[in-house]
């Protein structure tokens, strides 16, 4: 790449990254790794401050919070990035940085121009005393027990989503926030998305009527078509430290990096992955963070062959009770295209997956649901009342800006932890009944299955000590 | 079936009655045969329709799981992993106590792959029952932290019991974790806090 389509490149990211117009992987991936890769000191030097713009600006250097990332791969590096392009305006600091993979820390400290401390266990960057807030980007098995672990050293957390793997985690989870009174901020981002706030908006305000039904739809989670053996894990990643709370067994090349996301024990599938997101933004539009559904029912093909064991296809049924509605995620379900094919094209926007919400006057389709969100124009053009339904809204639509919003005065984030809980209880509860291969009933209240001692059992997954909530 | 076979090498006594009645039985012989196909198609209908074979099965899988062919052996675990999560199924509770039964026959095996998967399958739907046979392997270098995690999921107190004498004649960097568990069932341990935030894994590069 040419010097000056470098800079040309680094501008239109940092354009969309303003706007929020560039796909939520696609602008992570563009915005850290590749960006990082230009040159580590590249980005802030490009970027201007004002182009980044932000609410959480200038404080003073004592009021600067110090961040702490653990997880420096994937979504990690591109939150990285993120947090060097805030760095660079005198925001924050990034003072430490930790991976299992010697390669990927390396890689953290040197776009940090090696000014944070590299860590291989998070333990050691959570007794740092300076350290005020952490961003966990790691695979889904440890995102509970890292959670619970910052929120008990007195750190504010961003997790990536989704927030728990199991049932009993989501309540760790919750409870450390509470009592330790932390700002915990999970990264389903596309709530805080634009377009979604408009969608909320439209909804809430009972455009739609009554709705009674939203479909979802997604792509396939794919298979592992070429299986290997378990093997010698390569020399720069701590096997041990990266299962840690799962049951140890011998390294295989098939769950990482990246696609742990296709194992059960680790990822999910797209229920998951991506669930967490069109998911979080139903259960957001409804109203319904904190309720449930009542009964959870999965049909699905899982693959024939290979390590990974997640569905490919799927469709769980959620019925909601008082008021009544029904989820339906459809892996892949019926897609609805965007309209507007020359946004499509000119915005990079990814149709794989969204949702139709049917109210009982009228339906609207959310697409994506991701890092980027887009919904109808006719939402867009709405004007609600001035004594209209007041939604929520993240302070320039930025989801990390919410977070230091949050941590600054204490209030609720839109993706807290109760909320992120209340997400991946969804994909938890849609992954059991698959593997069950029943209909299970839950109680929303209690948040546990009920009447299916086998099930309930599947509530909790014993960890491998001493990496325990 | 020859007692010498090398598919029941691994058997105890107790298992080696059970694989002697699974040669009689055609049903799980044709299953055996579909989950050492070859060919996916036909192998991975096999293990995702187990779960009506129930109990016969469960050994003779123990004893696939130990195939040179590492997607037989897979194929073979999660066949034992649709029996166990069929026979956990509301109102199947004699189904339930036979693939147990028939789990902890397992637990002797002499691969150690074959006895951590009973002892998590165990987790999902053993009881009482199965707790001295889990107990015993809490003396096992190789098993002890898949059976504590066992012992953990199961409730009542017989587990607790179980837990709790093995606290007593454990190793001590073991107690540690045994207190964990002993703690999350409710029981006052003393001594051996939680060494959940205690780091351990040095940094290997430089800042």
């Amino acid at each position: 790449m040419l010097a000056h389509e470098t800079t040309s490149f680094v501008l239109s990211v940092a354009y969309a990254m303003h706007h929020r117009r560039l796909p939520r992987r696609t602008f992570l991936q563009q915005s850290g790794a590749t960006l990082l890769g230009l040159g580590t000191l590249t980005l802030p030097q490009v970027i201007s401050t004002r182009v980044l713009g932000a609410t959480y600006s200038s404080p003073s250097a004592k009021d600067r919070l110090n961040i702490g990332m653990i997880g420096v791969g994937g979504m990690g590096n591109g939150h990285l990035g993120y947090m060097l392009a805030r760095q660079s305006r005198g925001d924050l600091n990034v003072v430490a940085v930790c991976d299992v993979d010697d390669n990927r820390l390396a890689g953290a400290v040197k776009s940090t121009g090696g000014k944070a401390t590299p860590y291989r266990d998070y333990r050691y960057l959570l007794e740092r005393k300076d350290v005020d807030a952490v961003v966990i980007s790691t695979p889904d098995h440890w995102h509970a027990v890292q959670t619970v672990h910052a929120c008990e050293s007195g750190k504010h957390v961003y997790v990536e989503k989704p927030a728990c793997g199991t049932i009993e985690e989501g309540k760790a989870m919750i409870r450390a926030a509470r009592e330790n009174k932390r700002c915990v901020q999970v990264g389903s981002q596309g709530r805080s998305q634009r377009e979604a706030f408009y969608a909320h908006q439209y909804i809430a305000n009972g455009m739609l009527g009554k709705v009674h039904t939203v479909k979802c739809w997604h792509y396939a989670t794919p298979s592992d078509d070429h299986p290997v053996p378990d093997s010698e894990p390569p020399k720069e990643l701590d096997w041990d430290l990266w299962l840690g709370p799962l049951p140890w067994r011998p390294y295989n090349a098939r769950y990482l990096h990246g696609v742990f996301r296709w194992l059960l024990e680790s990822g999910g599938g797209q229920i998951r992955d991506r669930g967490a997101h069109v998911m979080s933004n139903a259960l957001h539009f409804m109203g319904a963070d904190d309720t449930g559904p009542v009964t959870i029912e999965t049909k699905g093909r899982v693959p024939t062959r290979g390590l990974w064991d997640s569905a490919i296809e799927m469709e769980v049924t959620y019925q909601f009770k008082n008021p009544d509605w029904t989820l339906i995620w459809a892996q892949p379900g019926e897609m609805v295209p965007y309209p507007d094919r020359d946004r499509v094209k000119n915005e990079g926007i990814r149709e794989g997956y969204g949702a139709v919400y049917y109210g009982d006057k009228d339906k609207l389709v959310v697409w994506v649901g991701d890092g980027q969100v887009y919904t109808e124009k006719k939402a867009l053009e709405y004007q609600p009342p001035a004594n209209g339904v007041q939604v929520p809204k993240s302070p320039r639509f930025d989801h990390h800006e919410d977070w230091f919003e949050g941590i600054k005065t204490g209030r609720k984030t839109i993706m807290n932890i109760e909320a992120g809980v209340a997400t991946a209880n969804l994909c938890v509860l849609g992954n059991l009944s698959l593997i069950l291969r029943r209909k299970l009933n839950w109680d929303p209240v209690k948040r546990e299955i009920v009447g299916d001692e086998a099930a309930r059992r599947l509530m909790s997954r014993p960890q491998r000590y001493p990496y325990v909530l | 079936m020859n007692p010498t076979s090398p598919i029941v090498a691994g058997a105890t006594l107790g298992a080696f009655a059970s694989l002697v009645r699974a040669a009689d039985n055609p049903g799980v012989q044709a299953l055996l045969a579909k989950i050492k196909n070859p060919d996916d198609h036909v192998r991975g209908p096999a293990w995702q329709g187990a779960g009506t074979f129930g109990a016969p099965a469960v050994v003779p899988l123990g004893e696939a799981m130990t195939d040179p062919d590492f997607e037989i052996a897979r194929a073979a675990r999660r066949a034992i992993e649709v029996i166990v999560r069929h026979a956990g199924r509301p109102g199947a509770e004699s189904e339930r106590r036979a693939v147990a039964a028939e789990l902890v026959k397992l637990l002797d095996h002499q691969a150690l792959p074959v006895r951590r998967h009973a002892l998590w399958m165990l987790s999902e739907i053993g009881d009482d029952e199965a707790v001295p046979a889990i107990a015993r392997l809490l003396g096992d270098a190789g098993t002890r932290e898949d059976a504590r995690c066992a012992l953990e999921r199961i409730p009542g107190p017989r587990a607790t019991e179980a837990l709790k004498a093995a606290f007593a004649v454990s190793p001590e960097d073991f107690k540690y974790a045994l207190a964990h568990t002993l703690r999350l069932r409710g029981e006052q341990v003393a001594g051996y806090p939680s060494r959940k935030l205690v780091p351990t894994k040095k940094t290997t590069l430089t800042e």
